[in-house]
């Protein structure tokens, strides 16, 4: 074996032994937490087989494809429909952003980098083994990844118009989901019909109905779950196949609705309300979450791509045609988005001014992670929004390392005082 | 609860009671504002355009009299009943709006992708119905009487509107009545309202098969209609701030509203070419983003919960 493959071999060693310490770490700290829900068992296992077992995630039974996705713009339906399963590849390990730092400037953002840094090198076989990679030409970093990609994966580029308010650009989205199904009739060789679709569009509504009800769930008063909890069950949903993670968020349902009655907290109920938002936060990046809580406070609600977005918004059937299915998945994809790509920040205004209604949100940290551009451009006039309905903002700027968490534990204390501070 | 199943019956019963109720003598006035035909032998009631233009063309000394108080009596009726029901006379009970939405029906049936008007289209041609509206005045004001001394216009114009609106071939062919399908060569005007006539109404069934609702775009009924809304005790609601902008509402309104998705800032969202058919609540998965409401208490508000449940995601799969 030549020196250099000795070297990348070391290296990939080391990689995923570091990853699994710090998956380890996290999941043995989330143990320790007594008031717990029992169901999150189930959560934690899919973290754990993430690192560990990434094989058992891409089970190809039946000979079943893999359609890696990123963003929340690949319309999961069809992927289903198409007798496909989706994987979610959004990377939040800070171990493989060095090995992307190969490939993009040091300037951009960490998740980019740390998706690359998992498909040039084999840490983990989920990254490798997808048969399709789906890239929405989203933020800038995302729309030069997909040629990075190509050299490791099948990658698909879909494009995505920037203003979502025009006749066009739904005209031209509506086009670009269309190519995305031929292509995966292509990939799977089964044809995409009218029951399939409707079927997988039915899958995915169980789950939101689960999903509505977790989110009434963390509305209530009393705090029965920890942020980082909530973020886990959200985050699982990369990996898991839609229907036993629906089977498994029902259960914590009905677990969290009972604790609902019977008034066991994970915290004191008067734990300052968080809400967390800005660049999205993926495991195994739990700095934010983790801190807060450590901080004292509780986090209520989160408004995150990789979370609360992920499943909020329901795709409508009406008439049950090819195409006017179609144009529902395409819709309920791109007119609700939120993401600050778009031109119009309204949108996501509104979202966050209405969440922090419904989940009584006493302050709102801004998460940026460096090089994630477009929220940080998207900040002021969240905060401005934010100020006039007399609710504190901060911004944290980081990224996936773990060097300045004290740093940000002093600040996020500090915030959390003033928050407790103002209440008097 | 399924609206739009309800809906359908409702537009059932009202269908039998405008062709047949006259039957059992039943009589709702002249001044509904639904397009329920003169030209119907047995109809329950008389649309309110038929009235208007009649009197229109009566000349003005005939008008100060008990011609006048008559025409008052029915357009008070017909504010009246728009007080009550706003447009959903449109939605819920017009004739032919649900002969549009069988064949809408037919068409899902038998798998026919449906047609769209494009943005520009639709805003293009947004006015028609107003002209419309202001024409079946003019004309008959124009027989009636004569102005600066030009000549009165012919009594071939009379009833301009009903003479091309497609109801009056189409309702009384349930009496068994086909008489109105031909082309009038008595006079050069009876001609072309005639054939004028025909082609509306051969387009009312190829565009409406396509197209949801295509005629009723251009109903000078609803632009009626719409003068009054305001003052009407029906009304549909939006709360901007609750609205994800999904797009779910506008996608499905048989009337291809924008603005029911677009809008953020008014509350009242009852645009001119709505017809209360509140579908648009059926499909919004927010709560309270969308409700329809009744001298001001909420009849039917938009649930997540409702939303799921129309659209079997509780049934097995």
């Amino acid at each position: 074996m030549s020196e250099k493959q000795n070297k990348l071999n070391r290296v990939q060693k080391r990689i995923k032994r570091h990853l699994s310490m710090s998956v380890r770490e996290i999941l043995d700290k989330m143990d320790e937490d007594r008031t717990r829900p029992k169901n999150m068992a189930y959560f934690d296992r899919l973290f754990n087989a993430f690192i560990e077992d990434s094989k058992r995630i891409v089970k190809k039974e039946n000979g079943q494809k893999v359609v890696g996705t990123y963003c929340i713009l690949v319309p999961e339906e069809l992927i289903y429909a198409a007798g496909a399963v989706p994987v979610r590849l959004c990377a939040g390990s800070y171990d493989t952003v060095e090995n992307g730092e190969d490939y993009l400037p040091d300037i951009s953002c960490p998740m980019v980098k740390s998706a690359i840094g998992f498909s040039a090198m084999p840490v983990i076989p989920l990254y490798q083994s997808c048969d399709l990679v789906v890239i929405p030409a989203t933020c800038n970093w995302k729309v030069k990844m997909g040629e990075i990609l190509k050299k490791f994966v099948p990658v698909l580029m879909l494009d995505l118009p920037r203003i979502k308010e025009s006749e066009n650009s739904r005209k031209f989205w509506l086009n670009e989901v269309n190519k995305f199904k031929q292509e995966l009739q292509k990939l799977t060789g089964l044809k995409i019909n009218r029951s399939r679709l409707r079927k997988a569009i039915k899958t995915i509504q169980k789950a939101q109905i689960e999903v509505r009800r977790f989110e009434k769930v963390r509305m209530s008063q009393l705090p029965v779950i920890q942020g980082q909890d909530a973020l886990a069950v959200m985050n699982t949903y990369f990996y898991d196949h839609v229907e036993s993670w629906t089977e498994a968020v029902k259960g914590l349902n009905d677990e969290l609705e009972e604790r609902l009655c019977s008034g066991k907290t994970v915290c004191s109920s008067s734990a300052p309300r968080i809400l967390l938002t800005g660049s999205p936060i993926i495991f195994p990046n739990w700095k934010m979450p983790v801190l807060i809580e450590e901080s004292g406070g509780i986090l209520v609600a989160d408004e995150f791509c990789t979370s609360n977005r992920y499943l909020h918004d329901m795709v409508a059937l009406d008439e049950l045609s090819m195409s006017d299915m179609i144009h529902a998945i395409a819709d309920r994809y791109l007119l609700p988005c939120t993401c600050p790509i778009f031109s119009d920040t309204l949108d996501r205004r509104n979202r966050i001014s209405q969440m922090s209604d419904d989940y009584q949100v006493e302050g709102v940290i801004y998460h940026i992670l460096k090089g994630c551009h477009p929220y940080d451009a998207e900040m002021k006039t969240i905060e401005e929004m934010l100020k006039d309905k007399g609710i504190p903002q901060l911004k944290i700027e980081t990224d996936f390392s773990p060097e300045d968490v004290e740093q940000i534990r002093t600040r996020i204390e500090a915030f959390i005082e003033t928050i407790k501070g103002r209440r008097r | 609860m399924r609206v739009d199943r309800i809906r359908l019956l409702i537009q059932f019963l009202s269908f039998i009671l405008m062709i047949y109720g006259g039957i059992v003598l039943i009589n709702l006035g002249r001044g509904l504002p639904a397009l329920t035909c003169v030209y119907s032998k047995y109809s329950a009631g008389l649309c309110f355009l038929y009235p208007l233009q009649r009197f229109a063309g009566l000349p003005f000394f005939l008008l100060l009299g008990g011609y006048g108080i008559l025409l008052l009596k029915y357009m008070g009726m017909f504010i009246l009943w728009v007080i009550v029901l706003n447009t959903a006379w449109c939605g819920w009970v017009c004739p032919i709006g649900f002969l549009q939405d069988l064949l809408s029906k037919l068409r899902a049936y038998m798998n026919v992708d449906l047609s769209r008007f494009s943005w520009l289209t639709r805003d293009r041609y947004k006015s028609v119905k107003y002209i419309l509206l202001v024409l079946l005045i003019l004309l008959p004001i124009g027989i009636g009487n004569s102005f600066f001394g030009l000549p009165k216009l012919t009594d071939d114009l009379a009833v301009p509107f009903c003479q091309i609106c497609p109801a009056k071939p189409l309702l009384p062919m349930f009496d068994g009545n086909f008489s109105h399908i031909f082309i009038d060569f008595s006079s050069g005007t009876k001609i072309v309202l005639s054939t004028l006539s025909m082609i509306i109404l051969a387009l009312f069934f190829t565009a409406s098969f396509l197209k949801r609702r295509f005629f009723c775009s251009y109903c000078p009924m609803s632009a009626l209609l719409s003068l009054f809304k305001k003052t009407s005790l029906l009304s549909l609601k939006k709360d901007g701030r609750k609205c994800t902008q999904c797009g779910n509402c506008s996608r499905v309104c048989p009337m291809e509203i924008r603005e029911i998705a677009d809008e953020r800032e008014r509350t009242d969202i009852v645009t001119q070419d709505c017809m209360l058919c509140m579908r648009c609540i059926e499909v919004c998965p927010e709560d309270n983003a969308l409700r329809a409401t009744f001298a001001g208490m909420t009849i039917f508000p938009s649930t997540a919960k409702g939303f799921l449940k129309r659209q079997g995601a509780f049934e097995k799969v």
